[in-house]
């Protein structure tokens, strides 16, 4: 037998485990729940959850929700965790220390008691307005609001966005920049010709984590979003578990999933091209 | 070649954990299995039982699972009563899963209906208790075994209407009722009726919230309260779709109130959510159940200065379940149990420990019981329109929170 074929068996058989779990976990509740959400409850199949899913009003103003949040989530998240990374990393001194020791620690918060201590905070009789009061400032409504949920997603998003970007980061090398300064290049022209593109990679994994995670999330939408109109996520928990429509509530799961899949064509199309690269 | 040498070290080596994990799997569902049948075939009265081999001796105590859900004060409840009931009778013991609420209370359904669907029979999950809807739902699946006086003798201390809503299907062992809370530093006089929360409301913009009907049952009770005001009372125990032409006029009144409750529209979720704008004194009037209250006040959670008031026609409180799993081998056991549950001396333990209303009518109280509920129960009402109650969160949700 040939070497690369023994390789490439070997290869296949290394992927197996991992490919099996994939088509367990993943493939096969998707197919299914395509196929769930097809049905129309009258042991025929059609596309009348999908109808509905535009068609009813209450469920298309979610949709339009649940993308306005995650896109004005995702932009935030990435502006802030970028410029903290980008920090770190070029500078020094006692605050980015203290930024390097505490930026971690939303991470060991479980999300309920974050959203229950976010709810305490900024509610109307909250700690925030009660400190703002002697000073004559009057919040804006930030509990049961879109901006209650964006304030969440910004604080569970940000120590992973900034962690795997600073580790993006500190993969640069030095020479590099030192090199294009010596060449008189100005901070702008650094960043936008070697800074960005050589942390482009993992600037996109982290935007797909954060849209992942944001469109997808259910506790802090829950308890901090407004009645109407709803984030998927809690829409479909009230579809699937009040109003008992399973089927409905899998045609809102696939329609989720499409719209990840999106950003993961993407990501995939980008690993993908690294690989070529690579070899 | 090396490399494929390695490659099939880890192979094997994952191969042999997985095997080592499996083969501990199987050998805790052997022994549960053996368990099982070792129960089962020791209750002196299971002829079902299909396991002949196992010798039966009486001596052994039958243990029936039962899975309940609630908050902490449910847990307690059960803590109390069963030790009670297993003093009385040491045939039978009683194995507690207790589900803390919000932590997935309808997967144990779940549970029971996939149990029956794939011929396993009851799943492990004897008793089961909850709502009304999960009542509903169970009977048309055909999960529940239907009951009666012969085998829970103690059954004929139930108002036989209430037992004629559940078709006999599930036991209404505890009732709790909704009422208003009111903060009584801000307001003097509350509402007593209806019309006059209403108009209260409106004089007060801001001043008054309820939960998402979806999401707890106080928030749901004035929903129905409201749709429901002014309808024959005979529709509150119908579960025909044609009465569902009558809710027009209650919800055009509920989405005229939206501009008028806390926050122009902001409906909070769970029955705490409500309770949570009481205590930091956002809102004056909530309606909220009467058990949540009392706790809450005597845990300090809510200021000394609230107080309940009941309105007429009263808000819609409702029962909570016991069912029987239909498939499920120990029936004689859970009956002797249910039984007991619906003696008057467990259901006085109830009525202290939840500050609820008994399951049984209060005739068949002691005479103090009956003193302490004097003016008190005329009030409540007992709601059971089936799955209407699914079409009115539906229709809420879309009329009123996302007008």
């Amino acid at each position: 037998m040939r070497k690369e074929v023994k390789q490439a068996i070997g290869g296949l058989i290394m992927v197996s485990p991992s490919f099996v779990l994939l088509l367990v976990i993943v493939v096969i509740p998707i197919v299914q729940s395509f196929v769930t959400s097809l049905s129309n409850g009258e042991g025929g199949y059609d596309l009348s959850r999908y109808q509905f899913l535009f068609t009813d009003k209450g469920m298309r103003a979610n949709i339009f929700f649940t993308l306005k949040v995650t896109v004005v989530s995702c932009a935030l998240v990435l502006l802030v965790s970028y410029s903290l990374a980008l920090y770190m990393r070029f500078s020094s001194g006692k605050l980015v220390d203290w930024i390097r020791k505490t930026y971690m620690i939303p991470l060991f918060i479980p999300g309920v008691i974050a959203t229950y201590g976010l709810m305490n905070l900024l509610g109307n009789h909250g700690w925030l307005a009660r400190l703002l009061l002697p000073l004559g400032i009057a919040l804006p409504r930030l509990i049961f609001d879109e901006k209650g949920i964006v304030i969440a997603n910004i604080w569970f998003n940000i120590p992973f966005a900034t962690m795997l970007l600073s580790s993006a980061l500190t993969g640069i090398p030095a020479s590099i920049i030192e090199s294009a300064r010596d060449t008189g290049a100005g901070k702008l022209r650094i960043f936008l010709r070697f800074i960005f593109p050589l942390s482009y990679k993992t600037f996109l994994v982290a935007l797909t984590f954060v849209f992942m995670g944001v469109i997808g999330s259910f506790t802090a939408p829950f308890l901090l979003g407004p009645n109407a109109p709803q984030m998927l996520g809690v829409s479909m928990q009230q579809v699937f578990g009040v109003f008992q429509e399973r089927e409905q509530a899998a045609a809102m799961a696939f329609f989720t999933f499409l719209l990840c899949s999106v950003l993961g064509y993407f990501y995939i199309r980008s690993m993908a091209g690294e690989e070529v690269a690579n070899r | 070649m090396v490399r494929l040498k390695k490659s099939l070290t880890a192979l094997s080596a994952l191969t042999l954990t997985v095997a080592a994990l499996s083969a501990c799997g199987g050998k805790n569902d052997a022994n549960a299995n053996s368990a099982a049948s070792d129960s089962s075939s020791n209750s002196p009265s299971s002829s079902a039982s299909s396991s002949p081999s196992a010798p039966s001796s009486s001596a052994e105590p039958v243990q029936f699972s039962f899975y309940f859900t609630g908050s902490q004060n449910v847990k307690d409840l059960w803590d109390t009563l069963i030790p009670m009931f297993e003093k009385q009778n040491d045939k039978v013991k009683v194995k507690e899963v207790y589900i803390p609420s919000g932590a997935g209370a309808e997967p144990t359904y779940d549970r029971i209906l996939a149990a029956k669907k794939a011929g396993k029979g009851s799943g492990d999950i004897d008793l089961y208790e909850d709502g009304i809807n999960v009542v509903s739902q169970g009977t048309k699946d055909d999960v529940w075994a239907p009951l009666d006086t012969s085998g829970i003798p103690n059954l004929a201390n139930i108002d036989p209407k209430t037992m004629a809503d559940v078709s006999n299907m599930a036991v209404p062992y505890r009732s709790s009722a909704v009422v208003l809370a009111y903060d009584s530093s801000k307001v003097s006089a509350p509402p007593k009726t209806l019309s006059e929360l209403l108009d209260w409301i409106k004089q007060n913009p801001g001043k008054f919230a309820y939960n998402d009907p979806s999401t707890g049952g106080s928030g749901s009770s004035f929903v129905t309260t409201v749709l429901y005001d002014g309808l024959p009372e005979d529709d509150i125990h119908d579960s025909d779709p044609a009465v569902m032409a009558k809710w027009d006029a209650g919800f055009s009144k509920l989405k005229d109130l939206n501009k008028f409750v806390y926050g122009k529209g902001i409906y909070p979720k769970k029955n705490q959510g409500t309770l949570d704008l009481l205590a930091n004194g956002e809102v004056e009037i909530i309606p909220a159940w009467s058990d949540m209250v009392l706790q809450q006040l005597g845990e300090k959670l809510l200021p000394d200065t609230v107080k309940m008031q009941q309105i007429t026609p009263g808000f819609n409180g409702g029962p909570t379940y016991l069912m029987v799993n239909k498939l499920s081998d120990k029936q004689d056991a859970v009956n002797q149990f249910l039984d007991f549950v619906l003696s008057p001396e467990a259901q006085e333990v109830i009525v202290t420990k939840m500050n609820g209303f008994p399951g049984i009518e209060l005739s068949n109280m002691s005479q103090a019981m009956q003193d302490k509920f004097k003016g008190v129960s005329e009030g409540f009402r007992t709601f059971n329109i089936g799955d209407l109650g699914t079409e009115i969160n539906k229709r809420w949700q879309s009329d009123v929170a996302a007008q």
